[in-house]
């Protein structure tokens, strides 16, 4: 596969992006009008059982938002390709508080354990986006220095806590559609906190299993990690088969000085599902975060990171591994701030899409001034098994400072002849051959994952969900 | 008769290369395939493997009694024919290991004979390692990856060595060796060498054929053999170059 298209800036670039512009009057179809109003709805409805004035307050900030920008369409640059026609046709409804006590524990219980690792995690279920008591681990008894809270139960202590960390202000729920959303529907999720000087050894697995079919799963949650304190965190989307259902995820995360955090987020629901994450990261001195994002299933999904590198000396990885098949669409995007010196991103972005399935990266690292030292780099292969699936990359820098080293690359191609030929030269059937490379090509960023046990399991992941999707039963030229 | 080329004519892109050739293998038999640029001397060894940009539009093989030309690339490989590839491929993510050990495992089953877990791998594959100096970590690194062109000829005598095919065709496997690797070339090659394997050596110099004494020389010119001999063939050609054979021929040709 020839894949190397890399380019390397080492001299003060400026270059000034035309912001996405946010127009006032905005051309909003009826259906998408509709919807806007649906969950407008929704949110006031949820409003009606809230006592506390801040979170109803939120709630209302968020809808105020979403009735004026209603959702993006194509016109909107960040949405070019992630077309939302399909979602805006449905009407989601969030399952109340009280859901949870009526759904079928035995089914969910059958279904899981095949999903999850076997290594030893701290387990919080989430069924339709509500916190399952009975299916996760007791809170009550966690490892030392790691605490952890349902977001309902911490919007219920407002009076003696700060939301603004939960919460967003207008022009981020003006630019994140789906914050916005998320924050209108703002209900449960959950919050862990560690503790200073603390390094829990047992992952944090968080999986949200969708039961029902048009459900949104909103859920909403909040990462602390203190001084020099460590935490692997596994958020784990999936579905029961054929579900219809929406995941709308905010996720904010807060890597304090010295401190490391290592992300596993696994997208696993259901072809029909629709899934939307948009994270929110900010680093301070000599942290070290690194997110391993991978993407398989749902008609439509988007994961974002946003990534501010606030202190000197930040090391972070961000890398993803995605599938698409059918008429699939999976996009990955990362914003990546540099904003102090000597800081160090990584980034690698895999795709492999079959039939007309379309892809979407758009990766943009943004040097501050003040970032001397920079060293970041972020590269993006694409492997189409089709003629007919669809890669769209959009790989951007924007430098402000002038003693940096940052590349950015991305490259799309098909699978190499001259590599089918020499495996099947030694006696490997053509198909088999086809499969090896695909799935040696997909495993790379993997690598990134530092613990073994959780590195095999996800290796084992992918690899089932490549070699038992339908990737090389149908045609291939 | 191990393999039986009758006729042989092939093209590439409506591209006429090879014309009408004739050759017959016995078992345990080397031959050298000789010939200056562009007589076709890879297109015969790409043929015979298999590989698609060809286009066979006239004649057989047979291999063993079967029509090799109807097999796919990976039923010839299992059933015994190998190409050690001029350009070996560099195949990014994919160890030795598992490359290797699907490899003979495919072939072990052609054979009616179990498949080789990883440990008994690991020690089948330890010794021929060794006989090609190769790096003691070669099963871990992916394939050909960040090889120089020397180690990546050696790889694919590794390979063979691990295979053990019953015909082995070496195209331009000498070319951008130098010395020392040749050398480990050559003594993997002939370790090989039984009375039931043959050989196709394809070369455009002679530096091979000192260290792996072919039993038989063929020069291929114009996508057919024109002249075949025994070793003293080889020494003819260091002497008088391609020219005066292929005008001896162009003149035969004309009377």
């Amino acid at each position: 596969m020839k894949l190397s298209n890399n380019t390397v800036m080492r001299r003060p670039i400026k270059e000034v992006l035309n912001k996405m512009s946010k127009k006032n009057t905005r051309k909003v179809s009826p259906v998408a009008q509709a919807a806007v109003e649906h969950y407008v709805n929704l949110s006031e409805h949820v409003n009606l059982l809230e006592a506390s004035a801040d979170v109803v307050d939120a709630r209302k900030r968020a809808q105020a938002t979403l009735l004026k920008q209603a959702f993006p369409t194509q016109r909107d640059e960040d949405w070019q390709y992630t077309k939302l026609v399909n979602f805006v046709q449905k009407r989601f409804e969030m399952p109340s508080l009280n859901a949870v006590t009526h759904v079928d524990l035995n089914s969910i219980q059958n279904f899981l354990p095949p999903l999850l690792p076997d290594f030893e995690v701290i387990k919080l279920v989430f069924v339709d986006g509500l916190f399952c008591t009975d299916l996760s681990d007791d809170l009550s008894c966690l490892p030392k220095g790691i605490f952890i809270q349902r977001t309902h139960e911490r919007l219920q202590k407002t009076n003696d806590l700060d939301v603004g960390d939960v919460l967003h202000s207008d022009d981020v729920l003006g630019n994140e559609p789906f914050v916005g959303l998320n924050q209108a529907l703002l209900q449960d999720g959950f919050e862990v906190s560690v503790a200073p000087n603390h390094s829990i050894e047992t992952p944090l697995l968080v999986v949200n299993v969708q039961t029902q079919a048009n459900q949104i799963s909103n859920v909403t949650n909040q990462v602390q990690v203190a001084e020099n304190a460590e935490l692997t965190l596994i958020q784990q989307f999936v579905a029961f088969e054929g579900v219809e259902a929406c995941t709308n995820v905010v996720t904010n995360i807060e890597v304090a000085a010295s401190a490391r955090v290592r992300q596993v987020v696994l997208q696993q629901q259901a072809n029909e599902g629709f899934y939307f994450h948009t994270q929110f990261v900010s680093q301070a001195d000599n942290s070290d975060f690194n997110t391993f994002y991978a993407g398989m299933g749902s008609v439509l999904s988007r994961h974002q990171n946003h990534l501010l590198m606030d202190g000197d000396h930040i090391e972070n990885s961000q890398n993803s591994a995605c599938l698409a098949s059918q008429k699939q669409v999976v996009d990955s995007r990362t914003d990546t701030e540099h904003n102090h010196v000597w800081g160090a991103s990584r980034q690698l972005h895999k795709y492999v899409l079959a039939d007309s399935a379309v892809g979407v990266f758009n990766g943009m690292i943004k040097v501050d001034r003040q970032a001397q030292k920079t060293d970041g780099q972020m590269d993006n292969k694409n492997l189409l098994l089709s003629n007919t699936a669809k890669m769209n990359a959009k790989p951007q820098l924007e430098i402000y400072a002038d003693d940096v080293k940052c590349s950015h690359g991305s490259a799309t191609g098909q699978i190499n002849h001259d590599q089918i030929f020499y495996l099947q030269a030694r006696g490997i059937p053509r198909n088999q051959a086809i499969e090896m490379i695909t799935k040696a090509f997909l495993m790379e960023p993997v690598e990134t994952i530092n613990r073994p046990e959780v590195r095999h399991w996800v290796g084992d992941v992918l690899s089932n969900a490549l070699l038992s999707g339908g990737y090389f039963s149908r045609g291939m030229s | 008769m191990l393999l039986e080329i009758k006729n042989l004519q092939a093209q590439i892109d409506e591209k006429p290369i090879l014309k009408g050739l004739n050759l017959d293998i016995q078992p345990g038999e080397v031959h050298a395939i000789m010939g200056p640029n562009g007589a076709g001397k890879s297109t015969l060894a790409s043929v015979l493997a298999g590989r698609d940009a060809y286009e066979v539009t006239g004649g057989s093989v047979t291999f063993e009694g079967e029509e090799l030309l109807d097999l796919d690339p990976e039923e010839r490989a299992r059933k015994g024919v190998f190409l050690a590839f001029q350009y070996p491929v560099e195949i990014p993510g994919v160890s030795n290991k598992l490359f290797m050990q699907t490899a003979v495992n495919s072939v072990r089953e052609e054979q009616g004979l179990p498949p080789l877990d990883m440990f008994d791998f690991d020690a089948y594959a330890k010794d021929k390692i060794e006989l090609l100096e190769m790096h003691p970590d070669l099963l871990e690194r992916s394939v050909n990856v960040g090889f120089s062109g020397g180690e990546k000829k050696r790889n694919d005598i590794f390979q063979m060595a691990l295979l053990q095919p019953k015909l082995c065709i070496l195209d331009e496997t000498d070319s951008g060796l130098d010395i020392d690797a040749l050398r480990l070339v050559a003594n993997g090659i002939n370790a090989l060498r039984s009375d039931d394997r043959s050989f196709i050596v394809v070369t455009h110099y002679q530096r091979l054929l000192d260290y792996v004494k072919p039993d038989h020389v063929h020069v291929l010119y114009d996508g057919k053999i024109i002249k075949s001999g025994g070793f003293e063939l080889v020494h003819e050609l260091e002497e008088q170059g391609y020219d005066e054979i292929i005008k001896q021929y162009r003149h035969a040709k004309a009377d």
